[in-house]
C-alpha cells in the first residue's frame, strides 16, 4: 500500500508532496477496456466517459491504494469527488482545491492549500514531510522532466510512434519514479538510435481533451499521423518546464503549477492559445489535430475560440468529437484522412 | 391521458391578481438594458448565477443578465434556432445551451425583446456553479474585447471542515479586494461601505419578501406554485438594488395572504392532491409543463432553483464582516450545494412542505446539477419514503423534450404517489 492515487482532469496534483510523503503517487487513467457499467449506476451516460472510467477503476481497485486525492479541475472532479467519497471506500479521501486563477492571491492561496495537504497527509499516516524531502522530490521531479523534455524532441526528428510516446509519459505518472527514471533512460538510448522521421508520416500538433489510452495513438499513426508537439497534460505540460530553485519548496511547487501551460480547465484562454502558437513557431508542422473527449465541456468550449485563431496564423486545422473506445472510429479515420490529403 | 386524468382537464393554476404586474420590473430592466449600454457614462456588466449581483449595484454598474436573455429567447420561442446557430459555429451538441442562445444572439444580433443583449463594458462571473459560466464568459469576453474579472470560488465539497471553508473565505475576500483594483484601474469606479450597504438592505428586503412568500407556500393548499414563481423571481435575479421588485413582491405577498386566510389554493378546484418539488431548472421554452402539472391536481410548492436566489443578507456589518459573509454566500447556495449537504436539505423541505413527490431535472445542459442525482434520489426515497422521478430533457433546447414520453412518466409518477398515500 505504497500508492496514493489521484483523480486530476489535468496537471494540478502536486505528486511530489505525495513523494515527500514517502508514497507513490499514481494518476488515474481509467481502463478504456473495461465495461463503465460500475461508475455508470452512480454517473449519468452523458457525463464524460474518461472521469467514468476512473471511478470504475477506483471502485475496483481502491482497496490496493493508501489513499485517493482528488485535484480540482474540471466540473467532473469538482462534482463528482462527493460521488466518490459516498461510494469508493478508502481509508483517506481528499480534496485538493488547486485554483483556476494564477495570479499573486492565487498563489497565496495555493500555498495555503498546499499546508493543509500537508498537514492532513500527516496526520492520516502519522508522518513528517520535512522541506527536505519536498525539496528531494521536487530534484527528482525535475530530473523526470528534463530527461523527459529532451525525448520528447526527438518525435520530430525519429522514427517514434505515437504510442511509445505515451506510454513513456504515462508511465511516469503512474508507476514509481525510481522506475520512471530508469524507463527514461532506456528510453534514450532506444530513441536515439532509431532511424530517421518516416517520410511518409505527417507532422501533427495535438491539443484539447487529455487522451487517457493508446489505442487513439495508435489510430493516428494508422492513419499516417505523428503526433510531434501537443499541449496534453498526459503530455508537453507534464514536463513543458521545470520547478524553479527556491529556498522555500512551497514556494517552488506554487510557482510551478501555477505557471506551467495553461489547460482549458485554468483561466487563461489567451495563455492557452499562447502556448500553442509559440510551440508551433518552434517545431515544423503539417497540420493541428484537435479533439474533444464527448461530454468534455472544458475542450470542446475552447476549441471553436482556438482552432480560429490557430487557422487565422495560417495553421491548417482539423476538429474532431471523439468517443471514449479503443476500437478505431472508421469515420474518424475517414475524416483524418480526407483531411491529410488536403494538406 | 389516464381516466384518473381525464375528468379533471379542467383543473388549472388560477393566477395571482398582481402576477401580471410583472411587467414592472421586466419593463424597468428592459428598457435599461437597452439604453445603458449607449451611455457612454453607464457602465454595464455582463454576469451569471452564483454572482453577487450585489457587488455591482454597489459600484453603480447595470448588471446584464445573459442566462436570462437565453430564457427571454426560449420563452419567445427563439433558442433553438440559435442553438443551432451556434452548433453551426462549432459549439458541440452536449454544451450548455443557455450558453449556446447566446453565442447564437450575439452573432445573429438579435433584438432585446427576442432574447439579445448588449455588449457590455466588462464581465464579471464566478466558477462557484459550473465551468460553462466562466468558460462562455471568457469566450464572450475575448470577442468583445472588454475585460474579464472570474472569481474563483473553490469548491465546497461533502465534508469541508470549518476551517478549510474559513480558508477558502480568505481567499474569496482577497479577490474583493483585488476586484476593486480592477474596478478603480478600468473605470475608476471605488465601493463604499455606504452605497453596499443601501444595496444590501434592498437586497435583504427583496429576499425577506421572497421567504416570506415561500412561508406561504406551506400553507394546504398551496397558494402559489412553480408556474407562477419561475417568473416572478425574476428580481431576485437582477434587481436587487432597486425598489421596483421589492414593490411587486409586496403586491404578490398581499395576494398570497389573502389566498391563504380564505383556505384557497392556486388550483382552480380549490384542493390540491400531490404536493411537488422540483429541482432544477424549469423548461422555459414550454413553461406549460408546469402548468399542466395542474390536470393532475399536482403543485409545485417549493424549488431550490428560486430559493437559491433569495438568501437573506445581514444588515450593520463593518464592510469586512459583510464581504466575508457574501463569500460565504458564494460557496453555499441551496443551486450548489454539495451531494451531503444537498441531501440533508431536501430532506428538509419534503418535510416542511410537506411533499408527496420529487421531481428532478436531469438537465443535459447542465452536468454540475445532474451530478450526484441518483444518490439524491435514492436517499429521498429511502429516507422520506417518497417518489422520486427523474426526468431528463433540458431547459432551453426544446429538442431535448418529447411531449409523448414526459407525459407517460409524469402519470406513471403521479400513479406511483397515488399507490404511496394508499400504502401510508
Ligand atoms: S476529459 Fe474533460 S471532462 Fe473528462 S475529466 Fe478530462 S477535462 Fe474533465
Ligand atoms: S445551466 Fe448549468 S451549465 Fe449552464 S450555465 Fe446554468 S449552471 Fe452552468
Amino acid at each position: 500500500m505504497h500508492t496514493i492515487a489521484y483523480f486530476d482532469s489535468s496537471h494540478d496534483m502536486p505528486e511530489e508532496v505525495i513523494t515527500a510523503a514517502g508514497f507513490s503517487p499514481m494518476k488515474i487513467m481509467g481502463d478504456v477496456h473495461a465495461s463503465n457499467d460500475p461508475a455508470d449506476q452512480y454517473l449519468q451516460k452523458f457525463f464524460c466517459p474518461a472521469a467514468r472510467s476512473f471511478l470504475t477503476q477506483a471502485l475496483a481497485q481502491s482497496h490496493q491504494w493508501a489513499g485517493i486525492i482528488v485535484a480540482h479541475g474540471c466540473d467532473a472532479t469538482n462534482r463528482h469527488y462527493d460521488v466518490w467519497k459516498l461510494h469508493v471506500k478508502t481509508p483517506f479521501l481528499y480534496w485538493f482545491n488547486s485554483p483556476i486563477r494564477n495570479d499573486a492571491v492565487a498563489k497565496r492561496f495555493y500555498i495555503e492549500e498546499l499546508k493543509r495537504l500537508i498537514a492532513a497527509l500527516q496526520r492520516h499516516y502519522g508522518i513528517s514531510i520535512s522541506n527536505d524531502s519536498l525539496k528531494n522530490s521536487i530534484a527528482q521531479s525535475n530530473d523526470i522532466k528534463r530527461r523527459l523534455r529532451k525525448l520528447a524532441t526527438l518525435r520530430s526528428e525519429k522514427d517514434i510512434s505515437n504510442r511509445e510516446y505515451f506510454t513513456l509519459v504515462s508511465a511516469c505518472m503512474t508507476k514509481p519514479k525510481e522506475e520512471c527514471i530508469s524507463l527514461l533512460q532506456q528510453a534514450k538510448s532506444d530513441w536515439e538510435s532509431r532511424p530517421e522521421f518516416p517520410s511518409h508520416k505527417k507532422r501533427f500538433y495535438l491539443t484539447g481533451s487529455d487522451i487517457t489510452y493508446a489505442e487513439w495513438m495508435d489510430l493516428l499513426d494508422e492513419c499516417g499521423i505523428r503526433v510531434v508537439r501537443d499541449d496534453l497534460s498526459i503530455g508537453e505540460r507534464y514536463f513543458a518546464n521545470g520547478f524553479p530553485e527556491l529556498e522555500d519548496p512551497l514556494e517552488a511547487i506554487a510557482e510551478y503549477y501555477l505557471t506551467i501551460p495553461r489547460p482549458a480547465t485554468k483561466i487563461s484562454l489567451d495563455g492557452r492559445i499562447d502556448f500553442i502558437v509559440q510551440s508551433l513557431k518552434q517545431t515544423h508542422i503539417d497540420g493541428v489535430l484537435s479533439q474533444n473527449l464527448k461530454f468534455c465541456e472544458p475542450y470542446a468550449y475552447d476549441a471553436v475560440t482556438v482552432n480560429n485563431e490557430l487557422r487565422s496564423h495560417g495553421y491548417k486545422v482539423l476538429h474532431l468529437e471523439r468517443e471514449f473506445s479503443p476500437a478505431f472510429d472508421q469515420q474518424v479515420m475517414n475524416r483524418i484522412a480526407a483531411f491529410t490529403e488536403m494538406l | 391521458m389516464t381516466q384518473n386524468t381525464a375528468n379533471k382537464t379542467q383543473i388549472r393554476i388560477n393566477t395571482l391578481p398582481h402576477a401580471k404586474d410583472l411587467k414592472d420590473p421586466m419593463m424597468y430592466y428592459f428598457l435599461r438594458s437597452i439604453i445603458y449600454p449607449k451611455l457612454p457614462w453607464k457602465k454595464t456588466a455582463w454576469t451569471g448565477a452564483g454572482f453577487p449581483i450585489e457587488l455591482l449595484w454597489a459600484y453603480d454598474v447595470f448588471p446584464l443578465h445573459p442566462e436570462n436573455m437565453a430564457t427571454v429567447a426560449a420563452a419567445r420561442k427563439q433558442s433553438q434556432r440559435l442553438i443551432e446557430h451556434a452548433e453551426g459555429m462549432g459549439y458541440s451538441r452536449d454544451l450548455c445551451s443557455y450558453c449556446k442562445t447566446n453565442f447564437g444572439a450575439v452573432d445573429t444580433r438579435i433584438k432585446t425583446s427576442l432574447g439579445g443583449i448588449a455588449k457590455p463594458d466588462f464581465i464579471a462571473i464566478t466558477n462557484t456553479i459550473c465551468d460553462t459560466h466562466w468558460k462562455w464568459f471568457q469566450i464572450q469576453a475575448r470577442h468583445f474585447k472588454v475585460p474579464a474579472y472570474v472569481f474563483d470560488c473553490p469548491s465546497y465539497v461533502s465534508g469541508t471542515s470549518d476551517e478549510t471553508l474559513e480558508g477558502y473565505i480568505d481567499y474569496l475576500v482577497e479577490q474583493f479586494f483585488d476586484f476593486s483594483v480592477f474596478m478603480e484601474k478600468h473605470f475608476g469606479k471605488k465601493l463604499t461601505e455606504k452605497k453596499m450597504r443601501r444595496v444590501l438592505e434592498k437586497s435583504d428586503r427583496l429576499c425577506e419578501l421572497w421567504q416570506e412568500i415561500y412561508e406561504l407556500r406551506k400553507a394546504i393548499p398551496a397558494p402559489y406554485s412553480s408556474a407562477e414563481t419561475s417568473a416572478s423571481f425574476f428580481p431576485l435575479v437582477i434587481l436587487c438594488g432597486v425598489d421596483v421588485g421589492i414593490k411587486f413582491f409586496e403586491k404578490i405577498l398581499a395576494d398570497l395572504k389573502a389566498r391563504v386566510a380564505r383556505g384557497e389554493g392556486t388550483l382552480t378546484s380549490g384542493r390540491e392532491k400531490y404536493r411537488l418539488l422540483f429541482e432544477g431548472i424549469p423548461f422555459w421554452y414550454k413553461m406549460k409543463f408546469m402548468y399542466e402539472l395542474a390536470a393532475y391536481e399536482a403543485v409545485v410548492v417549493y424549488e431550490p432553483y428560486t430559493y437559491s436566489f433569495g438568501p437573506r443578507k445581514p444588515l450593520n456589518l463593518s464592510l469586512d464582516e459583510t464581504l466575508r459573509h457574501v463569500a460565504r454566500m458564494m460557496l453555499d447556495v441551496p443551486y450548489s450545494y454539495n451531494l451531503e449537504k444537498r441531501i440533508e436539505y431536501f430532506k428538509r423541505c419534503v418535510a416542511d412542505y410537506k411533499i408527496d413527490g420529487v421531481i428532478l431535472h436531469e438537465n443535459m445542459s447542465c452536468r454540475p446539477s445532474s451530478s450526484g442525482m441518483m444518490d439524491l434520489k435514492e436517499a429521498i426515497q429511502r429516507d422520506c419514503g417518497i417518489p422520486v422521478l427523474i426526468l431528463q430533457c433540458d431547459m432551453n433546447d426544446p429538442r431535448a423534450y418529447a411531449e409523448g414520453p414526459i407525459k407517460t412518466r409524469i402519470e406513471g409518477f403521479i400513479e406511483l404517489m397515488e399507490a404511496n398515500r394508499k400504502s401510508n
